[in-house]
């Protein structure tokens, strides 16, 4: 029957409209099938233009003139025709009441499909109003073709820019200079779109016609489309109204504020094609002085910092004055008020000084976490010098990395095997305190060195950076002051909040915690190792100290999680160290509503001073799986550069530099480094810190953090992002958490690489289904080879995603009951064999007597397993920390062997 | 805007329940094609629209905003419906609903088998064939499209019967089965097909409406007393205003019911419920 819709010509993308004022009605008789319609209101009532839009839209196999006649006397004549058939000139003809015959040309075939929406698009819902700018100079379509070659390389270096017409598909390859850019036809689907309608040599038919003259009035508007043929599309305007540009877009592809900057940036880069043709065009400028000035403060925050400069010892001292008696620090049955705090600090400091240790000089803190660890870094910072963290659980050979790289020459510690390093005296606290070196300090004689300036280095603390060896970012005191006078009005700290020290001191993160609860007058809860990973006892110890302000690495959170966690009564969780699926919070959402507490992410970076942004997450924002890290602190501000160091627009993803009160004084003793990390900021003088994690802003100033720039990898020649495979198996309704990494079965084959995928799942889940699903939504080379289920995510010491400790996949073994280990370990034993057994069980892969546990992939939730099931045989099972001393199946039996011939057997 | 941009066909547009979809349609921002016979049937007992109520709806329509085109045609003729239709798909550039609301209630009044039988044919002819008519108009276009919804007035008639209204019943019952039927066919096109089975409609004097009067003469009972009797049976006690049909036949027409189709929407106080 009917098939107005296979007919192109009838299409809304196909059709264009001419719309012309006039203060009288033309004569009907002279304008057959002209419909005429009186709209019972004047030509300015909202109705009258809802009525111009809808006949505006309104497509037509043949040209169709509606007269819109309003009750003020003015006239809308509206003429609408397929564009292939009946051109720009011929609207204005039609509209002049002439008869027009068709020409023949057929519009290019439409794409069947338009090509997915753009990341940087940032589409969604949202107005689809058409813009309308004018311009300086029309240029041609070549010219044009040109600017929108080189403004979409620029927003998405990675996608060859196709450019789609009336007569099909363009692109322009790069070349040395613009002037040397010209466009070729090529095929694909088209982003973006240009319609470029010259009239200039067209006689101006409607000035001429008595319809116009007759009515005085004369104004015209031309749609160039009814609906954009192409996600986006820019027309633009060689005729009696002056140069001038539309845009159409699709709302699903862009959303309006994306498309209004990327036309401008269209018009500026067009403006040097024309005017500046010897530019190549890696140097055009994509935004003018004035756009550059808006993006600039698009990455400042609403709030500005009122910061008091300050040294921290110097801020603390303010608080013990206030309230002596407070407790400061509560570790397991025993505190310490903010005096003791002090005193026992300023004990330490003679201690040090005794030692030789001057301001200025940094000293190694080398302790578990306890009291006498804040005690030790407070010390540190009061004698003038600078503290440089390290982990007891790092291997020796960090720890002696750390402590030549620092120069240290006195190492807090308690660790006996702490490596010897050349100038460098270990000495423990409790040394410090009672026997300082070289005498007794004389009461009478002033040791209490001047105050540090807050200018002073406070730590020193070492990253690992993707490559190379781990480096000493150096933090002045004022940035840690900045970092509190930054969070304390927003977050409402006060000496009524318990705060929990969970992170290793020598992850940043900590100085947020102890520095954070300290100089708001709160009380720090130390957190020792073990109940930082037994997710039970932590989550007794939240309830049994009353906890109010939590903060979290993702992963750890997503413990926390799985016990249940309904007693808890914090009334802020702040996230950092890592990004966060905001998915993962519903179950907190559930039992802890938005009202009851308050649960921020924060984008971070060592070397900005632990934190740079602030979002505040609801169950909404969370069912939306936001990707958002907020706004920068008051004080920070950010911006997103490309890799020549110029402003991106928002929607385009690069390079998050930060600037403001947190950027670190730059890496110890390593200048080059620093200057290349650590460079001027173009916009406000001071230093910014290169990132490199790859980030776009939001048109209202937001973050989105989108990972490393280097975890893009090739594989078969495809750019894969990692975090993108990750966020697609984190959209399955099973999975609760989920790590991709790459893997080379021979490190040196890169054709060897394959993807492998690591989830938790709900309860029910099956990777298979997982990796299924993937495959509705993730091209083939994106795909993850293997999916593999485990209880836990392994974490690093800080807290953070473990890649290292992830077991060998899945799904390439062959079914474990067909398998025995490689080389069999003879069973002594029953003890030997049933361990054995349970382990292979729970890990899920072949064990034999020396494999270490978390090399296959153990962590505490595995314990816990293999605990239970010793247990439910009746056989003795080890404490964690058991497990952690002796992580080998030989080590478990001797280690339980000693237990038992101890005491009476089990 | 429920209706913004749609275009709208309304048959038996010139007066009830007719006039009241087309103004409810132009009030969501509808635009509005209006069909009637603007004349009266041999064989009905009863005048039906006229050209100046029609131009009434058309004038209502306009004041809330519609664009607006009308068209005499008898809903038996397949050459008026079609021209209809094409003037629409010109002016608006294609039909995004249509209401198959002509109909007439009588001759009525006699027992089944005093039917005679032309009245029986005239009744199947406007109630049932004019539906499938217009159905087979506009379901093409709406199927290439894949977009389209069209919205049968049945009555209660289509549910149960009633003494002495055979050919109604009958009538009015297959356009429920239309209905069912029509929506299983266009359903792979995303065309949808539902039917509003409205109850006892007050004859209200805005709209003009005359099916309670007709009905109550061909009953050859008073109007107040048919009205007493049909509030007695609808369990919410009171006669169903044009307004509420009006509402029912605007959702089925618009995106908010996109996933409804095949469905019979009762509008009638809860009389069928027992």
């Amino acid at each position: 029957m009917s098939a107005l819709l296979s007919d192109p010509h009838f299409h809304a993308t196909h059709c264009h409209a001419l719309r012309v004022r006039s203060g009288h009605s033309p004569d009907p008789a002279r304008r057959p099938g002209l419909w005429i319609e009186d709209v019972p209101v004047p030509a300015t009532d909202p109705l009258a233009e809802r009525r111009r839009a809808t006949e505006l839209a309104r497509p037509g196999r043949d040209p169709r003139q509606v007269l819109l006649r309003y009750a003020d006397g003015l006239c809308d004549l509206i003429v609408v025709a397929p564009r292939g058939r009946w051109d720009r000139a011929a609207l204005n003809r039609l509209a002049a009441g002439e008869p027009v015959a068709p020409n023949d040309a057929r519009p290019a075939p439409q794409a069947a499909l338009a090509p997915p929406a753009p990341a940087w698009g940032l589409g969604g819902e949202g107005p689809s109003d058409p813009h309308v700018v004018a311009l300086d100079d029309g240029g041609d379509e070549a010219s044009w073709l040109a600017a929108l070659a080189v403004t979409l390389r620029r927003y998405d270096p990675d996608t060859p820019p196709v450019i789609g017409t009336d007569r099909g598909g363009f692109t322009v390859e790069e070349a040395a200079t613009l002037g040397e850019l010209k466009p070729s036809s090529a095929t694909g689907p088209a982003l973006t779109g240009l319609l470029f309608i010259d009239t200039t040599d067209t006689t101006d038919i409607i000035d001429n016609t008595g319809y116009s003259a007759l009515s005085g009035v004369g104004e015209t508007e031309y749609v160039p489309c009814l609906a954009p043929p192409f996600p986006l599309t820019v027309s633009v305007f060689r005729d009696s109204g002056g140069p001038r540009l539309r845009c159409d877009h699709l709302s699903s592809h862009f959303s309006a504020e994306i498309a209004d900057r990327f036309v401008r940036h269209l018009v500026h880069v067009h403006q040097q094609v024309l005017h500046r043709p010897q530019t190549p065009p890696d140097d055009v400028e994509l935004l003018d002085e004035a756009e550059r000035a808006r993006t600039a403060a698009l990455g400042r925050p609403p709030r500005s910092l009122t910061a008091r400069p300050a040294s921290v010892p110097g801020a603390l001292a303010r608080i013990v004055a206030a309230a002596p008696e407070r407790i400061a620090v509560t570790d397991g049955d025993s505190g310490l008020t903010y005096r003791e705090l002090d005193e026992r600090a300023a004990q330490l400091v003679c201690g040090l000084r005794a030692r030789g240790v001057r301001a200025g000089d940094r000293v190694g803190v080398c302790l578990e976490r306890s009291a006498e660890l804040v005690v030790s870094l407070l010390a540190v910072l009061m004698a003038g010098a600078t503290y440089v963290p390290v982990d007891p659980a790092y291997p020796a050979e960090r720890l002696a990395h750390t402590a030549r790289d620092a120069g240290l020459g006195v190492v807090i510690t308690r660790l006996p095997e702490f490596p010897d390093v050349a100038d460098c005296v270990r000495v423990s606290p409790d040394e410090l305190a009672k026997e300082p070196a070289g005498g007794r300090p004389s009461p009478e004689k002033n040791t209490s060195p001047p105050p540090p300036s807050p200018d002073d280095p406070a730590y020193v603390i070492y990253t690992s950076g993707s490559t190379g060896r781990p480096k000493g970012v150096v933090v002045p005191h004022r940035n840690v002051i900045a970092l509190v006078d930054a969070t304390r009005d927003e977050y409402g700290f006060s000496e009524a909040d318990v705060w929990t020290w969970f992170h290793s001191s020598a992850f940043d993160f900590s100085v947020w915690e102890i520095w954070g609860c300290l100089l708001t007058g709160g009380r720090l809860v130390v957190v020792p190792y073990f109940v930082s990973r037994e997710p039970d006892q932590f989550r007794d110890l939240l309830v049994a100290e009353k906890v109010t302000v939590l903060s979290q690495t993702p992963s750890a959170f997503a413990q926390l999680l799985d016990v249940d966690h309904t007693d808890v009564s914090v009334r802020l969780v702040v996230f950092g160290g890592e990004p966060l699926d905001t998915r993962m919070l519903l179950p907190w959402f559930d039992r802890h509503p938005e009202r009851s507490c308050r649960v921020v992410n924060m984008f971070g970076i060592t070397e900005t001073t632990v934190h740079v942004t602030e979002q505040t997450l609801t169950r909404k924002l969370a069912l939306a799986a936001t990707r958002s890290v907020g706004r920068a602190l008051p004080g920070w501000h950010l911006y997103v550069m490309d890799p020549a160091g110029r402003l991106l627009p928002p929607g385009a993803a690069g390079e998050i530099c930060v600037g403001g009160a947190g950027v670190a004084l730059g890496y110890l003793g390593q200048q080059e480094l620093t200057g290349s990390r650590f460079v001027p900021d173009p916009f406000t003088g001071g230093t910014m810190y290169r990132s490199g994690d790859l980030g776009r802003l939001r048109p209202d100033g937001r973050l989105e953090h989108l990972g490393r720039i280097d975890s893009q990898v090739k594989i078969r020649g495809f750019r894969i992002e990692l975090d993108e495979i990750r966020s697609v198996l984190l959209e399955d309704p099973d999975v609760r958490t989920a790590a991709v990494l790459v893997r080379r079965d021979d490190p040196a084959a890169s054709a060897t690489a394959r993807i492998d995928a690591y989830v938790t799942l709900s309860p029910g889940g099956d990777p298979a289904g997982v990796r299924e699903r993937a495959a509705g939504i993730l091209p083939e080379y994106m795909l993850p080879a293997t999916v593999t289920a485990l209880d836990a995510l392994p974490l690093t010491a800080n807290g953070k995603l473990d890649a290292a400790k992830l077991p060998a996949p899945a799904a390439p073994r062959p079914p474990k009951r067909d398998t025995a280990p490689a080389a069999p370990a003879p069973a002594h034993d029953d003890l030997t064999a049933s361990l054995t057994e349970i382990w292979s069980d729970v890990l899920g892969v072949p064990v034999g007597p020396d494999d270490d546990f978390f090399e296959l992939g153990g962590n505490s939730l595995f314990a816990v397993r293999i605990g239970a099931a010793l247990r439910a045989r009746g056989l003795p099972s080890p404490r964690l920390r058991e497990l952690y001393r002796h992580p080998t199946v030989r080590g478990t039996v001797a280690g339980l062997r000693a237990v038992a011939g101890q005491d009476p057997p089990m | 805007m429920r209706l913004h941009g749609k275009s709208v066909l309304v048959t038996g547009a010139a007066r009830g329940l007719g006039r009241a979809a087309a103004v409810a349609c132009a009030a969501e921002g509808a635009d509005l094609t209006l069909l009637d016979i603007c004349a009266d049937l041999p064989g009905v007992p009863y005048p039906l629209g006229t050209p100046g109520q029609l131009e009434h709806t058309a004038a209502l329509c306009r004041d809330a905003g519609a664009a607006v085109l009308t068209a005499v045609a008898d809903i038996r003729d397949t050459h008026g419906i079609r021209e209809a239709v094409t003037r629409a798909e010109d002016r608006f550039g294609r039909i995004d609903v249509a209401v198959n609301n002509a109909g007439i209630a009588a001759p009525s009044g006699k027992p089944v088998h005093e039917i005679e039988e032309d009245e029986w044919s005239l009744m199947i002819d406007v109630d049932l064939s004019g539906a499938w008519r217009v159905i087979r108009e506009v379901g093409g276009a709406m199927s290439t499209r894949r977009a389209g919804s069209i919205v049968n007035v049945a009555s209660t008639a289509g549910l149960v019967g009633y003494r002495h209204f055979a050919g109604y019943v009958a009538a009015k019952h297959a356009v429920v089965g239309l209905t069912k039927a029509a929506a299983l066919d266009l359903a792979p096109t995303k065309v949808r097909v539902n039917a509003v089975c409205p109850g006892s409609v007050r004859d209200d004097a805005w709209a003009e409406g005359r099916m309670l009067a007709e009905i109550a003469r061909a009953l050859e009972v008073p109007v107040h007393e048919h009205e007493k009797t049909f509030v007695e049976a609808q369990p919410m006690n009171a006669l169903i205003e044009p307004e509420d049909v009006a509402a029912a036949i605007v959702f089925l027409a618009s995106d908010e019911s996109r996933q409804i189709t095949g469905s019979v929407l009762t509008v009638d106080g809860g009389f069928s419920i027992r």
